[in-house]
Formats: C-alpha cells, sequence, structure tokens
C-alpha cells in the first residue's frame, strides 16, 4: 500500500527535476545566445589586419567603429618576431562595401574620459573593398592628456602675464604707488587749505593770498601726477586687453573639450580649469579695485577708421 | 586776488572733487558682452587677421540687434563692411551699406550715415562709377555737416573722383582742402599730398608731383603702409620719367616691385 504511494512521489519530484533542469538549460542557451549576438558570432564577419609598433592602449574585445557605428571588434593581439604588433580586426561584412582598401585604422578615445575605440576612417570607395586578411594603415589620434597639456602650457604664459601685470600695480615704487601716494598727499593738503580758508574768511586778503598759492602748488602736483598715471596706466590696460582676450579665447576651447566629455573630468582638465578660474578672479580683482576701477577706460564700441583713398589702377 | 574771486575758485574746487565722485552708471551684460566682441575684433582686425573680425564684429552686431542698441547697430555694420572691402569682398560691402543706409525703421546718427556713404562712395570709386561714388560723396557731405571729423576723408574721396574723370583741376581742389581739414590725421594727409601728386602729375607738373609723393612716402613709411608705400614710389618714377629722369625712375619702379613682391596688407 505504501510503495505505490512513495512511487508516485519519487515520479513528481523526477519530473519537477526534469523540468527544472530544462529551464536551466534552455536559460544557458538564451544566455549563450545573447552573448553570441553580442560578439558578433552570427554575423558573417571579415578578418583584417594592421600593424603597429606598441600595443599600448590597444586590448582584445575593443570595438571597432565606422562613422560611429559599430562594425566590428579587435579579436587578437600579438606580437611578431620582429617585436611590431599584429592585430586581428573582424569587421562586420554588412558594412565591409563602405571600406576601401585605403582606409585606415586610428586608435582614439570617443570623449575626453571615454573608452578607446578603433576607428576605421574610410579611403575612397573607388578603390576595392578590403577583403579577408587585408592589411590597413594605422595610426593613433590625439591623446585627451596630450591636448590638455598643450592647453595648459599654452595659458601658463598668459596667466604669467596676469601676474607680472598684478605686480607692477602693487609695486610700492612703481608709477602707478607712486602717483596715488602723491595723490593722497594733494588731498590731504587741499583739505587742509580748505580748513584754512573757512578760518581766514574774514582776516583778510594778505593771508589768502599765501594759502591759495599753497593750493596752486598743489594742484599743479597733483596734475604732474595725473600726467604720470595717465602714461602708465593705457600700458596697463593695453596688456590687459590682450591678456582677457587670450584668456577668453583658451576658456572657449576648454569649454567646448569639456563639454564633449560625458562622464567626470580628469585631473588635467580640472587643473586647466582652475588655472583659467584663478587667472580670471585675479583680472577681476584687479579691474574692480579701487583706483583702477575709476581710470580703466569704459569699454565702448569703435569704429574702424576710412581711408579716403581709393588706389588707381596704374598711378 | 579778491576775497570774492577766491570764494568762486572754493566753490570750482568742490564741484570738481564732487564731478570725480561720480559714479559711472550700470550698463547691461549684453552691451558690455557686445564691446567686448567689438573690441576683439579691432584687435583682430589690425593683426591683419580679417576671417576672424568678420565672425566678432558679427557676433557683437547680434548683441547690439538683440538689445536695440542704435550706434552699436550702425558701428559694427560699418565695421563689417570695412572689413569686407579690405578683404576684397566688396559685394558683401555694399550689401552691409545698403542694409544701413536703406533702413526705414532705425534712425542712424547722421554721423554713420555720413560715414556710410562716403564708405559706399569709395566703393563705387573702386568700381570705376564715379558718377555714383560723386552722388554718394555729396550725400555724405550733407549728412556729415561743414565741421565734422569726416570732412578731411570727403574731401580726399572727392579729389579720388575728380581724378578719376580727368579733371586735374578739381582734383587739386579738393586735395588741398583735405590737406587742410587733414593737418592732424597723418593717414588722410598723406593720401591729400598723394592725390595732390597725381593730379599735379596729370597737370604736367612733375616737379611739384615729386616733391608731393616724396611728403607722402615719407609719412606712409612712418605709418607703415606697405600698399601706400608701394603707390607713392610708382608716383615718384612716373614724376621721374615726366622730367626725363630713367634711371631714376627705374630705382623707383624697382622698389615699388619689391614692395609688392613682399605681398603684405
Amino acid at each position: 500500500m505504501k510503495l505505490p504511494i512513495y512511487s508516485q512521489k519519487l515520479l513528481n519530484i523526477e519530473k519537477r527535476t526534469q523540468r527544472f533542469m530544462l529551464g536551466a538549460l534552455g536559460l544557458m542557451l538564451l544566455v549563450l545566445l545573447m552573448i553570441g549576438m553580442k560578439q558578433d558570432y552570427f554575423s558573417r564577419s571579415t578578418s583584417v589586419y594592421f600593424f603597429t609598433s606598441n600595443a599600448q592602449g590597444l586590448s582584445k574585445g575593443m570595438a571597432v567603429k565606422f562613422v560611429g557605428f559599430k562594425v566590428g571588434s579587435v579579436q587578437e593581439i600579438s606580437m611578431e618576431p620582429n617585436a611590431t604588433v599584429r592585430v586581428r580586426v573582424s569587421l562586420n561584412d554588412e558594412y565591409l562595401h563602405l571600406i576601401g582598401q585605403d582606409a585606415k585604422a586610428r586608435l582614439i578615445k570617443e570623449a575626453l574620459v571615454g573608452e578607446s575605440v578603433v576607428e576605421i576612417i574610410p579611403g575612397s570607395t573607388q578603390v576595392h573593398q578590403v577583403t579577408q586578411d587585408s592589411v590597413l594603415e594605422f595610426e593613433r589620434g590625439q591623446d585627451a592628456g596630450a591636448v590638455m597639456e598643450s592647453l595648459a602650457s599654452q595659458l601658463q604664459p598668459i596667466l604669467n602675464d596676469m601676474r607680472q601685470f598684478t605686480a607692477t600695480i602693487n609695486k610700492p615704487d612703481g608709477d602707478v604707488q607712486q602717483t596715488l601716494k602723491n595723490l593722497n598727499q594733494v588731498t590731504a593738503a587741499t583739505r587742509e587749505m580748505v580748513d584754512q580758508l573757512t578760518r581766514l574768511g574774514v582776516s583778510g586778503n594778505q593771508k589768502l593770498d599765501g594759502v591759495y598759492l599753497k593750493l596752486d602748488q598743489a594742484l599743479d602736483h597733483a596734475n604732474s601726477s595725473l600726467g604720470t598715471l595717465g602714461k602708465a596706466i593705457p600700458q596697463l590696460v593695453e596688456k590687459t586687453d590682450a591678456t582677457l582676450a587670450n584668456v577668453q579665447e583658451v576658456t572657449n576651447i576648454i569649454k567646448q573639450v569639456s563639454q564633449n566629455s560625458a562622464g567626470g573630468i580628469p585631473l588635467l582638465v580640472d587643473n586647466v580649469n582652475t588655472l583659467v578660474q584663478e587667472g580670471q578672479e585675479t583680472l577681476d580683482s584687479v579691474q574692480k579695485s579701487w583706483p583702477l576701477n575709476r581710470m580703466l577706460p569704459k569699454i565702448e564700441e569703435q569704429m574702424l577708421p576710412v581711408d579716403g583713398y581709393v588706389a588707381p589702377e596704374k598711378p | 586776488m579778491s576775497h570774492r574771486c577766491s570764494v568762486w575758485m572754493l566753490l570750482s574746487s568742490v564741484v570738481l572733487l564732487a564731478a570725480c565722485g561720480h559714479v559711472q552708471e550700470p550698463r547691461s551684460v549684453r552691451l558690455v558682452q557686445a564691446a567686448e566682441f567689438n573690441q576683439r575684433a579691432q584687435h583682430a582686425f589690425r593683426q591683419g587677421q580679417y576671417q576672424r573680425a568678420v565672425t566678432l564684429y558679427g557676433q557683437a552686431l547680434q548683441l547690439d540687434i538683440a538689445i536695440e542698441y542704435v550706434d552699436g547697430i550702425a558701428i559694427n555694420t560699418l565695421n563689417l563692411a570695412k572689413v569686407n572691402q579690405v578683404s576684397g569682398k566688396t559685394a558683401q560691402a555694399e550689401q552691409l551699406l545698403d542694409q544701413l543706409l536703406n533702413d526705414q525703421a532705425l534712425h542712424y546718427a547722421p554721423m554713420h550715415l555720413a560715414e556710410a556713404a562716403v564708405q559706399k562712395a569709395l566703393l563705387r570709386l573702386q568700381e570705376k562709377d564715379a558718377v555714383a561714388a560723386a552722388i554718394w560723396a555729396g550725400k555724405a557731405a550733407d549728412w556729415c555737416g561743414p565741421d565734422c571729423k569726416l570732412s578731411g576723408v570727403i574731401a580726399n574721396v572727392r579729389a579720388g573722383i575728380a581724378l578719376r574723370m580727368n579733371d586735374g583741376e578739381q582734383a587739386l581742389f579738393w586735395s588741398d582742402r583735405a590737406l587742410a581739414a587733414n593737418r592732424d590725421v597723418p593717414l588722410e594727409q598723406a593720401n591729400a599730398l598723394r592725390l595732390q601728386a597725381s593730379a599735379r602729375l596729370m597737370m604736367n607738373a612733375p616737379g611739384d608731383a615729386l616733391r608731393l609723393a616724396q611728403a607722402a612716402l615719407n609719412i606712409d613709411k612712418s605709418l607703415g603702409l606697405p600698399e601706400k608705400i608701394h603707390q607713392d614710389l610708382l608716383l615718384l618714377a612716373q614724376a621721374h620719367e615726366r622730367l626725363g629722369q630713367d634711371e631714376q625712375a627705374g630705382q623707383f619702379r624697382q622698389r615699388a616691385a619689391r614692395i609688392a613682391a613682399a605681398s603684405v596688407k
């Protein structure tokens, strides 16, 4: 009586196990299918090669792109007997007709912090398309780090200019500081004389004449000081203008580069941005500080001069 | 010094000091931005980077249009026309000037209209259309008025038109007026001298032409203007030729050819 019940239970377990195993197998096949599809095992592909002096930046499985579309992947990287590196790339046959024998492979970074890919630079479509075992020319695109280093090196002299400019203004024995000191003295002297004038208001013209003589001298002094400042300021202003224009230009380039990078900003960009910010802050504070905020000319739109001469063909 | 006079002086000083303490009115960010573009364009133009100057003046103009800053619109349109003219794009230059001269919606300052008309006259002259050039020079003079800063330039343009019409006497008349009006503008002074030299040559006075062209050459060298120096040397060569001094004429032509070969604008 008990045996048939036991056998029935055993049968049920067996069936369940079978179902579970089949499910697991199906799942495994599905996963394998997906991996295969991802790895292009089911699409027909053609292998081509390129050679490079070193394998830096290249890795197996790396995507190969053509006009922004993935058209294949790096299959194999091996060293040749002559110490060159041979890279085998499989290209999807679907796109093969677009890639000429004179196409080039270039190692690039998709964005500033993106992953490296091998980009196929299309050759002439007039030339025969690549075939199995064709060899492409290889080149390395400019590394983002190198670009940023070049930007940073361009910025450095500009910032040095600005530091020099600020130092010139702050130099205690420089024209600007000296003139400001003189002006302060003159202001104090004038204030003192105005006080004396008020006190002497009714005590006779003789004393007043003496005071006015002093006032005249003080004003002369002020005029000469302003003259010196007038000579010193335009040079500084010209330098600031040129420097500001340069900084803005480089900032624009950096902004453009930064926008292209989707992810975080690498250390170099960060450094360059800090440099730019530092520079702009220095300039801003110089421009806002008294008395330069009053002395720097207001930027106005200007007209190019007209030249009233037209050259005859044969003078 | 009387007591009253002293009090006046004191009051004047106080007023002057108060004026020094005047705080500038804040300007809109876009206006400042437009001015910055304009300044960068001026810089690019001076460096001979005409394409860059066109871009920057264009940006300044867009901002001026956006905030309807009429003076800025006029200034940057005129500048764009000038850069186009210098870089040989005369059709574009003329189109820009026409936009300004035919604008019915905005009212530009007469000075800016005068400047546009002068540029138009120069372009017409360059295209050998002396009649149209004369009409535009007349309009420029009307907008300019008797004592405006462009009167010297207009006189030079009129002298150039007279030369194109082979009227030496009129050319001399206008270039004399230009010279008188341009005492403190070396560029136009040299232009007037060069035009006088051409007029003198036309009137068969090569000796005078020689002297005038030499004076123009001195100024142009001090200004560092290769095209003008080239013109002066060619004029000097012509004057020497008329005087029968072929050897000197040859030397001047050779000097002019070297400058042309350097082809620096």
